[in-house]
């Protein structure tokens, strides 16, 4: 039965054996609670599955000659919030300990017993869903013929509840008072004094029903949720409530031999009318994908409950007040759908038009970005979006805050992604040696955009190199190197890198002041490169050297081009030169290619930066660099005479500057 | 003596495995003290009839040795046979460690789920992380105030009314606005939800959802789709069952379990027929279309997939992790 309730209805959760009985946990699904929170809910759905009849229950009630009305009066001061107040008096009631029955199915369902008048109220909920409350007569407030109104409480009254709580109350809570002082707050807790304890006598039974957004409100601000106001914020039927005072009254005479007083008083204005809705059963058929006969269709509506009629081609069914989620006719297409079984319905791929969706650029950018990197050795991180205060203090960009954080580590929306791969190096640093690492991942700032500030999103790609051995090179020029082929690979041919310093430089404080650049194409930031500050890094113990970039990714896509150009193979042979030249160690490399490239002209093929290094002692404070300087034409083999020439031009070009050429 | 000599030459020359013990060979019997030098120098002690037939023998001998001594010698050379410890390479030594990169295993899930729905012509589509109130909730059948907000606990944004978005549904409200059908699309992307974390929980974590919609999609079509997703992600025995389920976007709505090899059902998916209400908000006309959605969340595929158990080694990028994948 388990595993058919979880295909047709609700998923069970366990099975569980007690004695000679069974416990099942079932998850009711959210708009099944008005009806389905309950035992008789429950076993309703089990008779719709298994085409049984449920059975309707005579109460068997004996009553005295007494009349309710000649003791109680009710008195609704708002029908809206409060649809309906059931009420029925006892009288001779001996409250004592409930019989074990009662007790374990109780205890099975979470309950604590606590007498018997008390446990058949809760009893009652359990198994119709409707909760229940009882008063001792004699401890209301009044003369004789006692009221009881429920009304909305005043400004600055108070309630004590039954487990020795103090509420402040406001005008927006409904309660149940008598003519002295409230009772309870309607429909979630009782309050202390009329509760039902060993010297009662007389009780007041109360099934009623509750407006739920009132009741959720209400729940919310005194952050008070019990079983009563659980159901009511559902929505249960407000049908409900004499069945379930009858029930109750009836187990409370049986338990106790209580006198039950003639009457019932029901405040009721019925505003719940059976709902009639209009189903296509084509439609039905269509939307499910099944071939099924209008007769199973009626056949399954009705095991529900919902009589159904033809209307022409249309079935007119009617939805009975219990079933609430029931409003449109998918909704029945739903039950007619689940009951005919799920798993009947045939899988048929749909028939389309045979066209390949557009690919996107950035698709295809984002996973060859991934993969170049890859190929040079990156692990890829993932980092969370949210991080504290600290991680965006050391931008320039203006952050985003939550209202409602989880911590205060998680307050804000990160606005670079270079902060998380410092502390993914830091983390990872305490294992390994050589860390390479990058993410493409979503960052935030608040903008001002047509005078209004907004907030902005984009996605940004970073990484970071930390390296145990930089003999042979640093994270820098590796970093360097990797990006470069990297702007090779996705075709942007334009990137160089400045190395503006100036104050009014967009590059976030991270890090080394002078070991960093910005990578533009023209004029216009696409991100930058640099050492990570030795101060972040020295906080945590690291003393090796890393460096990182971060870039606009959304940029580079726009650069990208998948477009490649042959360009024809020379036919001639190259001729290579070396150059040794001293320059001054503020003297950048890229100042000298211009030289080179300049007095070379066009015959100059390329030029290859292949050893620098500085000797403080040797070179009086400069730096040597050396290239191997490529000439080449498209159309000739050039001549010794014309290289030389060429040559003698360039090493005259770098002595203007006043750089020492080195002599072989 | 010689035919001794010759026997015991030719042995020695067998046994000799190095180019030193072949040197020394040469030095035994052809070198200038040589046993077979010293007897050819020797023929003069010997009767004159002997001395010819003698003489012809040792230089045979020493002409065959001769052959045979160059042609160790070479193949000593040619198969590199200058066995010497040092000149040995130890090939059990670990090759140079060159830097392997490794993609994050959500990656790697996520390109398999987008290549097998792109085989079957759903395009890929993206939105916003941050969100306003009416692509997340409203008009996805969600009113303010109504329970059904309960299942979504939402970050908020300080200074504006916006919030960060607790699915990827947003995307397909925002791609149906600016489409008219027939389209199929998946959202992969990050969303958020204000949950206490625990191994299975994360506030920030990733979803996939899908949209079709067409004339006659039917839930029929629904299962067929999702069913060649599963079995092309998880192999061809995989057994999949639909079960009744609710969303307020949906109706029918339905959970999606896959069976696990130890026979258990394990939820995957939720999974549904497009409300009309939502294709009212997207300004569809009514009851024209018809369209089904889905959506999972892709921790949960990758921890299935790979069998990782915490879902906070997702973000806590521990190389050891990272490296396996």
């Amino acid at each position: 039965m388990a595993d058919l309730l979880t295909l047709r209805s609700f998923e069970i959760e366990s099975v569980e054996k007690k004695g000679k009985d069974w416990i099942l946990d079932i998850d009711i699904l959210p708009n099944r609670a008005h009806d389905c929170a309950s035992h008789r809910g429950v076993g309703r759905e089990i008779a719709a599955i298994l085409n049984y009849k449920m059975k309707s229950v005579d109460y068997k009630l004996k009553y005295i000659k007494e009349k309710i009305t000649d003791f109680l009066k009710i008195r609704v001061t708002d029908n809206i919030l409060c649809s309906r107040y059931t009420a029925r008096m006892l009288i001779n009631v001996k409250v004592a300990s409930s019989p074990s029955w009662i007790v374990e199915r109780l205890e099975v369902c979470g309950l604590r017993s606590i007498n018997n008048v008390v446990d058949i109220c809760n009893y009652v909920m359990l198994e119709t869903g409707q909760p229940l409350h009882a008063f001792d007569f004699d401890k209301l407030g009044g003369n004789k013929v006692k009221n009881i109104i429920v009304r909305k409480a005043e400004k600055e009254e108070k309630i004590t509840s039954l487990d020795d709580q103090k509420f402040d109350l406001d005008e927006d809570i409904l309660l149940i008072a008598d003519d002295e002082k409230p009772l309870c707050i309607a429909g979630i807790k009782g309050g202390q004094g009329p509760e039902v304890d060993k010297s009662t006598k007389k009780i007041v039974l109360e099934a009623a029903n509750f407006d739920y957004l009132t009741i959720r409100r209400t729940s919310k601000k005194l952050k008070l949720v019990t079983d009563a106001s659980w159901r009511f914020e559902r929505e249960p039927d407000a049908d409900l409530t004499k069945e379930a005072i009858d029930m109750a009254a009836s187990l409370i005479q049986q338990v106790t031999g209580a006198g039950i007083l003639s009457g019932l008083i029901d405040v009721y204005s019925k505003t719940d009318k059976d709902k009639k809705i209009a189903l296509n059963p084509n439609y039905a058929k269509n939307l499910l994908g099944i071939e099924i006969k209008d007769k199973e269709i009626k056949h399954i509506l009705e095991n529900l409950g919902f009589k159904s009629s033809h209307r022409g081609d249309i079935l007119e069914v009617v939805i009975p007040s219990w079933r609430k989620d029931i409003n449109i006719q998918e909704d029945l297409i739903e039950e007619i759908g689940r009951l005919y079984g799920l798993e009947k319905i045939p899988g048929r791929m749909p028939l389309v038009a045979l066209i390949s969706p557009q690919k996107n650029d950035y698709l295809i950018y984002r996973d060859k970005t991934k993969d170049i990197l890859l190929g040079l050795g990156f692990c890829e991180a993932y980092n969370r979006s949210l991080v504290s205060e600290r991680e965006v203090s050391l931008g320039r960009k203006k952050s985003i805050e939550l209202a409602n954080p989880i911590s205060q580590e998680q307050k804000y929306l990160r606005t670079y992604l270079m902060p998380s791969l410092v502390s993914n190096l830091i983390e990872n640093k305490k294992r390994v040696g050589d860390i390479r690492m990058f993410e493409l991942g979503r960052v935030f700032e608040k903008i001002q955009k047509d005078k209004k500030q907004t907030t902005k999103e984009q996605k940004s790609l970073a990484g970071i190199i930390s390296l145990e051995n930089t003999e042979k090179q640093t994270p820098f020029y590796e970093l360097k190197g990797g990006l470069d082929l990297l702007f090779n690979k996705l075709g942007i041919t334009d990137c160089w890198y400045d190395d503006a310093i100036s104050v009014k430089s967009s590059i976030p404080g991270f890090y080394q002041p002078a070991k960093r650049a910005e990578i533009k194409t023209g004029e216009d930031v696409v991100g930058w490169l640099g050492e990570i500050n030795k101060e972040i890094l020295d906080n945590y113990k690291i003393y090796t050297e890393a460096a990182g970039f971060e870039l606009d990714f959304e940029k580079l896509v726009r650069l990208a081009s998948e477009e490649k150009v042959y360009i024809a193979l020379s036919k001639y042979p190259s001729v290579v030169r070396d150059i040794s030249i001293l320059v001054g160690k503020d003297i950048k490399v890229a100042q000298v290619l211009n030289i080179i490239n300049r007095a070379g002209g066009k015959l100059v093929q390329d030029v290859d930066l292949f050893d620098m290094y500085k000797d403080e002692e040797n070179f009086e404070g400069r730096k040597s660099l050396a290239f191997h300087v490529v000439y080449q034409s498209k159309n000739r083999t050039l001549t010794d005479k014309e290289v030389n020439k060429l040559h003698s031009q360039v090493i005259k070009a770098l002595e203007k500057e006043g750089w020492e050429v080195r002599k072989q | 003596m010689l035919n001794k000599l010759k026997q015991d030459a030719f042995k020695k020359i067998e046994e000799a495995k190095t180019l030193k013990e072949m040197e020394a060979f040469y030095r035994q019997y052809l070198g200038r003290k040589g046993e077979l030098s010293r007897f050819l120098r020797s023929l003069g002690d010997f009767p004159e009839k002997e001395r010819k037939e003698k003489g012809k023998l040792a230089n045979q001998i020493k002409e065959e040795l001769s052959k045979l001594i160059e042609k160790k010698k070479k193949e000593f050379q040619t198969s590199g046979f200058k066995v010497q410890s040092e000149d040995k390479l130890d090939i059990t030594a670990p090759g140079l460690k060159l830097p392997q990169g490794h993609l994050h295993p959500m990656t790697l899930v996520q390109r398999k789920v987008e290549e097998i729905f792109q085989g079957m012509g759903f395009l890929v589509a993206d939105g916003p992380e941050i969100e306003t109130e009416y692509y997340n909730f409203n008009a996805l059948n969600i009113p303010q105030n109504h329970p059904a907000r309960d299942l979504w606990d939402t970050f908020w944004l300080k200074d504006a009314p916006l919030l960060l978005r607790t699915h990827t549904s947003p995307v397909q409200v925002r791609y149906m606005e600016k489409h008219s059908p027939a389209l199929r699309i998946i959202v992969p992307g990050r969303c958020f939800r204000h949950e206490a974390t625990d191994t299975t929980h994360e506030a920030v974590f990733h979803q996939v959802e899908g949209l079709m919609v067409d004339k006659d999609v039917s839930v029929g079509n629904f299962k067929a789709v999702i069913e060649g997703f599963l079995k092309q992600f998880f192999g061809p025995d995989t057994k999949m069952r639909l079960r009744p389920s609710y969303f307020p976007f949906v109706e029918p709505g339905f959970e999606i379990d896959i069976k696990r090899k130890q026979g258990d059902w394990l939820e995957l998916m939720g999974a549904g027929m497009v409300h009309p209400n939502v294709f009212k908000s997207v300004g569809y006309k009514a009851n024209r279309w018809q369209g089904f959605a889905f959506g999972f969340g892709l921790e949960r595929l990758t921890m299935i997939k790979y069998g990782i158990d915490n879902i906070r080694l997702f973000f806590d990028n521990d190389l050891r992790f990272l490296k396996q994948f």
